[in-house]
């Protein structure tokens, strides 16, 4: 398989997933916002933090802009400039599907390029203002679609696997970050709730548990792992069992264990481990070492002081893997690297 | 489904322009004879519900992607080729005598190349003036005395075909290098098979699905290697270029990976592909990508495009190009009024196409003619394509004559002059007024090339000028297209051969595999046709 072709079948998973993922956080954001008694910031901040946009953000619109729910939906759905808006991501996966339309099956095409014209069109604005929720649904919906179209009307080789290659570790960062900033947020809650004295303590703390279990389930949603968590837990919602779920759970397929282990088999197909010669050995090694490292702290038991640094190792090493791939595989580095060797 | 509405129907007050020759109507107002039938049928179509099939196959046509880029729009805008449903068609006895002279038109072009990059006879018998052809732009030194793998240059040939008042085909240029466009005339065909299915079929129409197929076993057929074992791949510029729709599809349709120069490199005389398992060998290129961009070691030594070395491989016999480097001479306009001489002197029969007269202005008695009817002539640069560069005498302002005056004095050899020639016309849909009107429009029938000769694609696209009293049908200039029905002959079976993804299995292929499973059960018959 060509390397650029390659590059664009990764680029088109990572940015469909991507599009899917950010439509998903707003949707349960917004629906998070109408819910509970948090202040709009603590809602529509943590949204910024994950899209990796808090400082764009601030600069475009000032540092307390994030009060403002409806702003901060409008920049990751529209913003030209934001380059994790959805308006950008669906237009820059169909760019990389464009690229490859020999590869790409005409359903997936189709589907891709429908979600980039709606996306661009009057009609997306309208249903915006309309019906938030009927706009999200849709932008989630015709990535599910795409992506299942990829699964249904493409050969399962090479191209498949470096789309969904794309799409799992992208998930991986994901399913980080989202809960990375919201641990981090809860945790922080925790301190003040804890000083706190007086009489009307009790009621407080009750109302604070009430708080952090609507955060804890919105936190699922966006995740999309609302039900099955429900299903392994029986709606026993804890901060512990929550990240326990989202990182470690080998059933759920959002989690980190699960998509670090998808990914690794994916790329076993493109490059096999006992083929030495072959390009892409170091990935391959290095994506081993990482599925191996969270199934290990999956048999420990979690502190919930190390949530952190292991959110931080997951996606400094995915960023690493994903240098790697782009090197080893997908032709990235000086234009002019022809291998010396050739072969027929 | 359309509903067929007599009385007012698509054709209702249809009026062919004077002086015009109209494809489907003759000059008493009645259709053709040989197009009674399908013209009955097409006329009794509603237009309200034509207008809207109309509409709903240019949606499908932006939703499907098949579009192209407008180089103007900095922003890379994209565009779909707008498509007329209104057929064009072609009697059997009318395409008969196409075929067969353009089988000898790109026969005799592609003799003509090899005369002229090897013993150059045709020169030295001056029969064509020889620093006309050594004095082409495109003229190309560097491929003089190599014999391209399998023997030929024009693997791919266009074909531009205009009528005459008096029903004549004339041919008005050759496509020689990269001719684009085919992917609409498959598109267009798809897009009849779900509007006008009923149509279709009672029309016997000539299948067009098979081009692909033709075409990948002609690009195998000139590797340097057994065909079994060739790999061959589309070269594209990219994305960004205005075809590369055209690219793309032809690339899937046929099953070949699209590669962009950087994806290929040269090692020892040979062509490689960078994949993810490491460099893999190519035979076969079917570029569409300009000569001057292919490698920058022989052309452009200041270009990053184009892969360095790609001319010693194919100087060494490791690697077909299609079309071949250098082919342009041949269809250089100035050679142009040369051609049948060409057909005259390699294969000593008459021209059977016509063509159109042309004056050569680096001639004195020529020049001083067109300068002097500047007004009445079309000018065109033997260099440029695409309706640019061109001068239309009769709709010109004194400002743009005078310009063209300047630049026929400073470079004589860069223009032609012809007479205009009134195109013939077709009824074509007018969203406007709802009803069919007569618009100008030509032809560019496919000719593929192969180490076992040529084959012709029935019909070709159809470009069809959609601006009232326009005469340029170019896609980057208000143009569209029609789907081209050459109609069966009385000498054509309705035979159901498989279509392209069912095309006949390599040969040994069928004893690798179990024994096929029995066919799938047809359709019913009794299926709606697909409204679009």
């Amino acid at each position: 398989m060509i390397s650029r072709v390659a590059d664009h079948c990764f680029w088109f998973g990572r940015y469909l997933e991507r599009t899917e993922s950010v439509a998903r956080i707003l949707a349960v954001t917004q629906n998070l916002a109408l819910d509970t008694e948090l202040s709009e910031p603590q809602c529509w901040l943590p949204v910024i933090i994950v899209a990796g946009q808090k400082e764009h953000f601030a600069a475009e619109h000032g540092e307390d802009a994030a009060a403002d729910g409806e702003l901060v939906q409008r920049y990751m759905s529209f913003d030209e400039d934001n380059t994790t808006s959805l308006r950008r991501s669906s237009s820059a996966a169909r760019v990389n599907a464009r690229s490859i339309r020999e590869v790409v099956s005409l359903e997936a095409w189709e589907t891709v390029n429908e979600l980039h014209l709606w996306m661009n069109s009057e009609q997306a604005l309208e249903e915006f203002r309309s019906s938030r929720y009927a706009f999200y649904r849709r932008v989630r919906q015709l990535t599910q679609l795409c992506l299942g179209l990829t699964q249904s009307t493409m050969l399962h080789d090479g191209p498949l696997d470096f789309i969904w290659l794309g799409v799992l570790l992208e998930r991986v960062g994901q399913t980080a970050r989202t809960l990375d900033v919201h641990h981090h947020a809860l945790t922080n809650r925790e301190r003040p709730a804890a000083d706190t004295h007086g009489q009307a303590q009790g009621g407080e703390s009750r109302q604070h548990r009430v708080v952090e279990t609507a955060l804890w389930l919105s936190l699922l949603r966006a995740c999309s792992g609302f039900e099955p968590f429900m299903k392994l837990n029986q709606g026993q919602v804890n901060a512990q069992a929550v990240a326990q779920f989202l990182l470690f759970e080998p059933r759920f397929p959002r989690s980190i264990r699960h998509c670090v282990h998808a990914a690794f088999v994916r790329l076993c197909e493109i490059r096999p481990p006992e083929s030495a010669t072959l390009p892409g050995g170091e990935s391959v090694e290095r994506l081993h070492l990482l599925h191996q490292w969270v199934a290990d702290r999956a048999s420990e038991a979690l502190d919930p002081l190390s949530v952190h640094a292991a959110l931080t190792h997951v996606v400094d090493e995915t960023a690493t893997i994903c240098d790697g791939i782009g090197r080893e595989l997908l032709g990235y580095g000086p234009p002019d690297s022809s291998p010396s060797f050739t072969s027929q | 489904m359309l509903l067929e509405t007599p009385g007012a129907g698509l054709f209702a007050g249809y009026t062919p322009l004077p002086g015009a020759y109209d494809e489907l109507f003759g000059p008493g107002g009645a259709p053709r004879p040989e197009f009674l039938r399908t013209a009955t049928l097409l006329g009794a179509l509603a237009p309200n519900e034509f207008a809207r099939a109309q509409q709903l196959a240019e949606i499908a046509l932006l939703n499907q992607g098949v579009t192209f880029s407008v180089y103007a729009d900095q922003r890379g805008a994209e565009k779909i080729f707008p498509l007329c449903l209104i057929p064009r068609l072609l009697s059997a006895a009318d395409w008969a005598h196409m075929e067969r002279g353009l089988e000898q038109r790109v026969h005799a072009l592609g003799l003509f190349l090899d005369d002229i990059y090897g013993d150059q006879r045709i020169l030295q018998q001056e029969r064509i003036p020889r620093d006309l052809v050594l004095g082409s732009g495109q003229y190309l030194k560097q491929v003089h005395g190599l014999r391209p793998p399998g023997g030929v240059r024009i693997h791919i040939a266009g074909v531009d075909i205009i009528r005459d008042p008096a029903g004549t085909f004339r041919v008005l240029e050759d496509n020689l290098r990269t001719p684009s466009g085919v992917s609409y005339v498959l598109e267009n065909r798809l897009i009849s098979k779900r509007v006008l299915p009923h149509l279709l079929d009672k029309a016997r129409v000539q299948r067009v699905d098979h081009y692909p197929a033709r075409l990948a076993e002609t690009l195998r057929s000139v590797s340097p290697v057994d065909p079994s074992g060739t790999s061959a791949v589309v070269l594209t510029p990219g994305p960004y270029n205005s075809a590369y729709f055209e690219h793309s599809f032809l690339a899937r349709t046929m099953g070949l990976e699209l590669v962009q120069a950087p994806d290929l490199f040269v090692d020892q005389d040979q062509v490689f592909a960078r994949t993810t398992r490491g460099p893999r060998r190519v035979h076969v290129i079917y570029r569409r990508i300009d000569e001057a961009f292919l490698d920058p070691e022989a052309f452009r030594p200041d270009s990053l495009l184009g892969v360095r070395g790609l001319m010693r491989a194919y100087a060494a016999g490791n690697v077909a190009l299609a079309n071949a480097p250098g082919n342009g001479v041949a269809d250089d306009k100035a050679v142009y009024p040369f051609v049948p001489e060409m057909i005259r002197y390699y294969l000593g029969e008459e021209p059977i196409l016509e063509q159109v007269p042309t004056y050569l202005c680096m001639r004195d008695g020529d020049r001083r003619y067109v300068l002097e009817h500047l007004d009445e002539l079309v000018v065109k640069a033997v260099d440029e394509a695409g309706g640019y560069g061109m001068l239309m005498g009769p709709q010109s302002t004194a400002a743009q004559r005078e310009e063209f005056r300047a630049r026929i004095e400073a470079t004589p050899r860069r223009y032609i002059a012809q007479h205009r020639i009134e195109l013939s016309t077709s009824p074509t849909w007018d969203p406007a007024s709802r009803v069919a009107v007569p618009r100008r429009l030509d032809l560019r029938p496919y000719v593929l090339t192969g180490r076992d000769g040529p084959w012709v694609l029935p019909g070709g696209l159809t470009r069809v000028a959609l601006v009232a009293g326009s005469y340029v049908v170019n896609s980057s200039q208000g143009g569209g297209s029609k789907d081209t029905w050459v109609l069966k002959g009385p000498w054509d079976v309705d035979s159901r051969v498989p279509s392209v993804g069912a095309a006949d299995p390599a040969p040994g292929a069928a004893s690798n595999g179990p024994p096929s499973p029995p066919p799938p059960p047809p359709p019913p018959p009794s299926e709606p046709p697909e409204a679009l």
